[in-house]
C-alpha cells in the first residue's frame, strides 16, 4: 500500500528530475548551438545526397532511361546497368574517373611540393623578403581556379600544336610547346597544384609557425646534422598536417571544372555537364561517386586526425624556434629565385590579364610584334554604345556594362552574406564543439559540419540544383537566396575549423572565472572569447569571402550568366570575349586585395595567416 | 447481296471508328493556355497587344530562353505596347540559363500551377521535342500574320514556331594556297577543323544526326561522286567500316556515306569551347590553311589589325565549284509555357518578334541570323542591307556579304526536330562511341 502511494511521489520526482536535468541541459549555450546547428547541418547535407541519390533512380523524359524502359515517369536502375556495363561505360566513366583520381592525387602531391617548400622556407629558414613573398605566394589562391589555366592556354598554345590561335610564345619567339604540355593531364596538374599550394603554405605555414622548436633544439644542442634534424624531427612534426592537407587539396582539385574544361581533359565533373542532356540520372551517379570519394576522404580525414594525437604540435612555444641559416648567399638567391617564380604564378597573370583588356582581337599580339600604338585599343573598357561590329558581340565597354558591375555587386552581396552566415555558424560550432570535445554528438556535428567541404563543388551544387532548383515546391533557381544557402553550407568549414583550433588554444578558466561572475553568455562570447581570438576567427570570414567572390564549380548550375562575376566571366570568355574576362578577373583580385588589406590593417587577421590562426 | 450488306456494315463500322476517334481528337481538354492560344492564333497583332496591355499592365514578365536578345527585344515590345497605351508600364526578366539547364528550369517550373516564365526562346529540336512537347512542358503559337506570311493557316500548321533559323559554315583561312571545293575536303585525311564540341553545344550534334536523313545523306554521295578518285580511297575505307551500322540502323541506301562523314569528322574536328575563339583564331594570319565550322555572325566583331583581317577567311560555300553542303541550320523556337502566368502577353511577344522588323531587330541588325517571316526577312535586308555590308568604310570585306536564306536554305542541313529525337539513341549512342580526336 505504501508502495502504491509513493508510486506517484516517485514519478513526480523523476520526472522533475528529468526536467531539472533538461533545463541545467538547455541552460548552457553550447549545448543548444549544438542541438539547433546539428540538425541544421544534418538537413542541409543529407537532404541534397538524398536527393541526387533519387535522381539516379528516377526516369527523366527525353534520356536514355527512357529509351532503355520505355516509361516516361517513374524509377529503374537502368541508369546504373547502363553506365556500368555499357559500350560507352569507358568514356562515360572509368576514364574520367581515371583522370579524376590521377589529377587530384598530382596536385596535391605539386601543391605540397610548392606550398610546403615554401612554408618551410618562410618559416624555418633565415631567407630574404619573406614578407613580400609570403604575401605575393597566396595571390594564386585568390585568383579564379581556372585564370592560371587561361594564363597557361594564352603562353604555351600554338597553332602548329594546338591548330587554336598562337599562344605569347609561339606569337613572339616561335616556341612550340609538345600537346602534352598543353592540354590534359600535365597541365590540369601543374595549374591546380599551383592554385592549391597556396592553399598548401597557409595549412602547413601555420604549423610551422606554431611548432614547439624545442626537439629541434635539442637535437641541435646533440650535433645532429641539420639534414637529420628536418627528416627526423620537423617533417615527422608535421606530417599529420601534411595529411590533412593533402586530403582537402584532393577533394577540392576532384571537384574542379573549369580547369579540365579549358585545359581538355575530361574528368567525372567534366563529363557530368557533358551528360547532362542525354543521360541525365548518369550523370548523378557521376555526382554520388564524387560524394563517396568526399566521404571516403572524410574517413581517411577522422584517421589522420586521431593519429596526429601522437604529435603535439601546440605547446608552450619555445622561446625561440631555430631557423636554418641558408648562407650569406644562399638566403638571397633562394629568394630571387622564389621572386621570379611568383612573379609567374602571380604578377605576370595580373600583367596579362591587363595588357589583354587592350588587344584589338583576343590574342592578338600585333603591337608587341609591330610596337606600332594603333595595334592597341581601349574599345573593351571605354565603348558606351551598344554596337555590333566592334568586337564586343553587342556589349558594351567594360566601365559602361551593366552586366559586369550587376555581377559585381550580386558577387559582393553574396560574398559578404556567406561570411556573415558560414563564419558565424562556423564559430558556433568551433565554440560549442570545443566546449564538449570529448562527446559524441559534438564530434558528429563537428564531422557533419566538415563533410560538404570535403565534397566536390560541382558535386554539391548538382546536389542543390536538384533539391532546390528543379523541385516543384520549392524553385530557387538563380536566386541569392540559393546561393547563399550552398554557399554557406560549403563554407562553414572554414569558420569552423578556424574557430575550433582557436578556442581548442583557450584556456576553460577564462570563461569559467566570468561565469562565476555571472556574466551573460553573449557578454563573455563579445567581452572575452571572441576578441581574445579574433584574428583566427576573422580568419574564418575572411577565407569564405575570398573563395565565394571566385568561385565557379559550386555556383555554375545555380544561376544564370550575369548574375555574379564567376558565371559572367566564363561566359565571356567562352564566347571568345577574353578581354572581358580578363578585365574582370583584374577587378575581382583588386576588390579582394583591398579587402584583404582593409582587414589586415583593422584587425590584424589575413588570408596569409590562414585557418587555425 | 449479303456480301454488299456486310461490304456497306463494314465501311460504317470503319466510318464510324474514325468519326468517333475524330469526336475523340475534338474532345481532348485543351490546357487554359491551349485555348487562350487557339484564339490567339486568329488575331491580328494590334488585337494581341490590347488582350497583352489588359492582362500584364504594372506586371512582370519572366522570360528564358538561350539567346540573351530577349532581354533586347524586350523594351522593344514595351515601347510598342506604350504607343497603344501610353500608361501601359511592364517589368521584365530574362533569364539565360547555362549548360542545358533551361530544359531542366522549364521542367521544374511546369510542375506549379502556375509558372513563373510565361513564354521561351529555346534551342535544339531534339531535347524540345522530348523534354518540351511530348511531355506538354510547351505549347506552340502560330501568329496569324506569320501564318499569312507564310501561306498556311494557323490553326492547321504542323511543326514549331521558328523565330530564326541560324547558320553554321565552312570557313577557311585563305592567306595560304589550299582551297576546299567539296564537302568532303573538310574529313580528308590530317584535317582538324575548328568546330564547338557537340556535347557542348547540342545542336552541332544534331546536325549529324540530320545527316543520316535520306535527302541529305544523297547530297553527300553526290558531293562524293564529284570527288577525284585519288581522294575517293581514303573515305572508301570509312564507308566500308560503317556500312553494316548504317544497315542495322535502318538508313536509306546513302546512310552509309553519312555515317563515314561523321566518322570521319567526329575523329578529325578540333574541339573548342566556343565560337568565338574559332573566329579569334581563323582570321589571323598564323592560321594559315585551317578552317572551322562556325556561326556565320562572329566574322562582325572581328577588329582590323597587323596580323587580322576578315579578309584572311573565306566561306567555302560561296567559293566558285564548291560542292556539297555548306554548313548547317538550326533554329531558335519560340513557346507559350503551358503554365504561363502571362499567356496573352507572352503570345504578343511572340507575335511581336516574328511579324515586325523591330521586334526582330535584336538578331536581325547582325548577319548569319534569317527570320522566318518571309516579310520581316525582306524588311530586315532593306533596313540592315546585309548583302552589301561586306563594304565599310575602311575596306572591302567580301566574306560579310551575307546571301540570304533563300541562298542559304539549299546549302545548309537544316535541323529536324521529329527526326532529331527519332535517331538520338541509335546514330547518337554510335557517335558517342567515336573517338573524338585529341590532338
Amino acid at each position: 500500500m505504501t508502495t502504491n502511494l509513493n508510486m506517484p511521489r516517485q514519478k513526480a520526482s523523476s520526472f522533475r528530475i528529468g526536467r531539472n536535468k533538461l533545463f541545467t541541459f538547455l541552460s548552457q549555450p553550447y549545448n543548444i548551438i549544438l542541438i539547433v546547428l546539428g540538425v541544421l547541418c544534418t538537413i542541409t547535407t543529407v537532404a541534397p545526397i538524398i536527393a541526387i541519390l533519387e535522381d539516379t533512380f528516377k526516369i527523366h523524359p527525353g534520356t536514355i532511361d527512357q529509351y532503355l524502359t520505355g516509361k516516361t515517369e517513374g524509377f529503374s536502375l537502368a541508369n546504373y546497368t547502363d553506365l556500368f556495363t555499357s559500350p560507352l561505360a569507358k568514356t562515360n566513366l572509368w576514364t574520367p574517373l581515371g583522370n579524376t583520381l590521377i589529377i587530384s592525387f598530382f596536385a596535391c602531391v605539386a601543391a605540397i611540393l610548392f606550398g610546403g617548400l615554401f612554408a618551410f622556407l618562410v618559416t624555418r629558414t633565415n631567407m630574404k623578403c619573406k614578407k613580400y613573398l609570403s604575401s605575393i605566394f597566396i595571390f594564386p589562391y585568390i585568383m579564379p581556379q581556372w585564370t592560371l589555366a587561361l594564363v597557361w592556354r594564352n603562353l604555351f598554345n600554338s597553332n602548329a600544336v594546338t591548330g587554336t590561335s598562337d599562344g605569347l610564345l609561339a606569337s613572339l619567339f616561335g616556341i612550340h610547346m609538345p600537346l602534352w604540355w598543353c592540354q590534359g593531364i600535365f597541365p590540369c596538374i601543374m595549374v591546380l597544384g599551383m592554385h592549391y599550394s597556396a592553399f598548401a603554405y597557409i595549412l602547413i605555414g601555420g604549423i610551422f609557425r606554431n611548432m614547439d622548436a624545442n626537439l629541434e633544439e635539442a637535437a641541435t644542442i646533440l650535433n645532429t646534422p641539420k639534414w637529420r634534424i628536418v627528416t627526423r624531427i620537423t617533417l615527422p612534426m608535421v606530417k599529420p598536417a601534411i595529411l590533412s592537407t593533402v586530403l582537402l587539396v584532393f577533394g577540392s582539385s576532384m571537384g574542379s571544372y573549369p580547369v579540365p574544361h579549358y585545359l581538355k581533359l575530361s574528368t567525372l565533373s567534366t563529363k557530368y555537364l557533358e551528360m547532362n542532356d542525354k543521360y541525365a540520372g548518369e550523370a548523378s551517379i557521376l555526382a554520388v561517386i564524387m560524394m563517396v570519394i568526399g566521404v571516403l576522404i572524410m574517413v581517411l580525414n577522422q584517421r589522420s586526425l586521431k593519429s596526429r594525437k601522437n604529435y603535439t604540435t601546440v605547446t608552450g612555444k619555445s622561446g625561440q624556434i631555430s631557423k636554418i641559416n641558408l648562407g650569406k648567399v644562399g638566403k638571397w638567391v633562394i629568394a630571387i629565385i622564389l621572386i621570379i617564380a611568383t612573379f609567374m604564378t602571380s604578377i605576370y597573370p595580373l600583367i596579362s590579364f591587363a595588357f589583354e583588356t587592350f588587344l584589338p582581337n583576343p590574342g592578338d599580339y600585333s603591337f608587341l610584334r609591330t610596337w606600332d600604338p594603333s595595334n592597341l585599343t581601349a574599345k573593351w573598357w571605354l565603348t558606351s554604345e551598344n554596337v555590333t561590329e566592334n568586337g564586343l558581340y553587342g556589349q558594351m565597354g567594360m566601365l559602361y556594362n551593366k552586366t559586369i558591375w550587376s555581377a559585381y555587386g550580386g558577387t559582393i552581396f553574396l560574398s559578404i552574406m556567406c561570411a556573415l552566415f558560414a563564419g558565424t555558424l562556423g564559430t558556433l560550432i568551433g565554440y560549442a564543439v570545443s566546449k564538449k570535445r570529448r562527446n559524441r554528438f559534438a564530434n558528429y556535428v563537428n564531422n557533419i559540419a566538415f563533410l560538404p567541404y570535403l565534397m566536390p563543388s560541382v558535386a554539391v551544387g548538382i546536389a542543390f540544383f536538384i533539391l532546390l532548383a528543379t523541385n516543384e515546391k520549392i524553385s530557387l533557381y538563380n536566386t541569392y537566396t540559393l546561393l547563399i544557402i550552398v554557399g554557406t553550407v560549403k563554407y562553414i568549414p572554414f569558420a569552423s575549423r578556424a574557430s575550433l583550433n582557436s578556442m581548442l588554444q583557450l584556456s576553460g578558466e577564462i570563461e569559467e572565472s566570468a561565469i562565476i561572475q555571472n556574466v551573460p553568455w553573449f557578454k563573455r562570447m563579445f567581452r572575452i572569447i571572441i576578441p581574445i581570438q579574433k584574428s583566427s576567427i576573422l580568419s574564418g570570414f575572411l577565407l569564405p569571402f575570398i573563395t565565394c567572390m571566385r568561385e565557379l564549380s559550386l555556383f555554375m548550375l545555380l544561376c544564370v550568366q550575369g548574375f555574379i562575376m564567376s558565371t559572367t566571366m566564363d561566359y565571356f570568355d567562352e564566347m571568345g570575349l577574353a578581354a572581358f574576362s580578363s578585365g574582370m578577373n583584374l577587378i575581382l583580385i583588386v576588390t579582394i586585395l583591398i579587402f584583404n588589406g582593409i582587414i589586415n590593417k583593422v584587425t590584424g587577421a589575413s588570408l596569409d595567416k590562414g585557418i587555425g590562426g | 447481296m449479303k456480301k454488299l450488306l456486310s461490304f456497306a456494315l463494314a465501311c460504317l463500322m470503319i466510318l464510324s471508328c474514325v468519326a468517333l476517334a475524330a469526336c475523340g481528337k475534338k474532345e481532348a481538354k485543351l490546357s487554359a493556355t491551349q485555348e487562350i492560344i487557339k484564339q490567339a492564333q486568329s488575331m491580328t497583332l494590334e488585337e494581341l497587344a490590347k488582350k497583352a496591355i489588359e492582362e500584364s499592365n504594372g506586371k512582370t514578365f519572366y522570360g528564358v530562353g538561350n539567346s540573351s536578345r530577349g532581354k533586347s527585344a524586350l523594351p522593344l515590345f514595351i515601347e510598342y505596347l506604350q504607343s497603344i497605351d501610353s500608361s501601359y508600364t511592364m517589368e521584365f526578366e530574362w533569364q539565360q540559363p547555362k549548360n542545358n539547364k533551361i530544359f531542366d528550369q522549364l521542367t521544374a517550373d511546369s510542375k506549379k500551377a502556375t509558372g513563373t516564365f510565361a513564354m521561351t526562346l529555346i534551342q535544339d529540336g531534339n531535347q524540345i521535342e522530348s523534354k518540351m512537347v511530348q511531355t506538354g512542358v510547351l505549347d506552340t503559337f502560330i501568329p496569324k500574320d506569320w501564318a499569312d506570311a507564310n501561306g498556311v493557316k494557323a490553326d492547321e500548321y504542323e511543326g514549331y514556331l521558328a523565330l530564326q533559323t541560324l547558320n553554321k559554315v565552312f570557313m577557311f583561312n585563305s592567306t595560304g594556297s589550299k582551297t576546299y571545293t567539296n564537302v568532303w575536303d573538310f574529313v580528308a585525311e590530317g584535317e582538324h577543323g575548328l568546330y564547338m564540341d557537340i556535347d557542348s553545344e547540342l545542336v552541332g550534334k544534331n546536325f549529324l544526326y540530320m545527316l543520316t536523313k535520306d535527302e541529305y545523306a544523297k547530297g553527300l554521295k553526290e558531293a562524293y561522286d564529284a570527288l577525284p578518285a585519288a581522294k575517293k580511297s581514303y573515305i572508301d575505307t570509312a564507308v566500308a567500316a560503317v556500312e553494316s551500322d548504317a544497315k542495322d540502323f535502318g538508313l536509306g541506301e546513302n546512310g552509309k556515306y553519312a555515317l563515314a562523314w561523321i566518322k570521319l569528322w567526329v575523329e578529325s574536328y578540333n574541339a573548342q569551347t566556343d565560337d568565338g575563339p574559332i573566329c579569334n583564331t581563323l582570321v589571323d594570319k598564323s592560321a594559315t590553311d585551317q578552317f572551322g565550322l562556325l556561326v556565320y555572325s562572329k566574322l562582325r566583331s572581328v577588329t582590323e589589325s597587323e596580323s587580322v583581317s576578315k579578309n584572311n577567311v573565306k566561306v567555302a560555300a560561296y567559293e566558285d565549284g564548291y560542292t556539297g553542303f555548306g554548313g548547317y541550320g538550326y533554329c531558335h523556337y519560340l513557346f507559350v509555357t503551358d503554365n504561363s502566368p502571362l499567356p496573352w502577353t507572352a503570345c504578343a511577344f511572340i507575335a511581336y518578334m516574328t511579324c515586325t522588323v523591330d521586334g526582330f531587330s535584336a538578331w536581325g541588325k547582325d548577319i548569319g541570323g534569317y527570320s522566318s517571316n518571309p516579310t520581316v526577312a525582306a524588311g530586315t535586308e532593306e533596313k540592315y542591307h546585309h548583302s552589301t555590308s561586306g563594304n565599310k568604310e575602311d575596306g572591302t570585306y567580301p566574306v560579310l556579304n551575307d546571301r540570304g536564306f533563300s541562298w542559304w536554305k539549299d546549302r545548309l542541313i537544316i535541323e529536324d526536330p521529329e527526326y532529331c529525337a527519332s535517331v538520338a539513341f541509335t546514330v547518337g549512342s554510335w557517335i558517342e562511341l567515336l573517338t573524338k580526336y585529341k590532338g
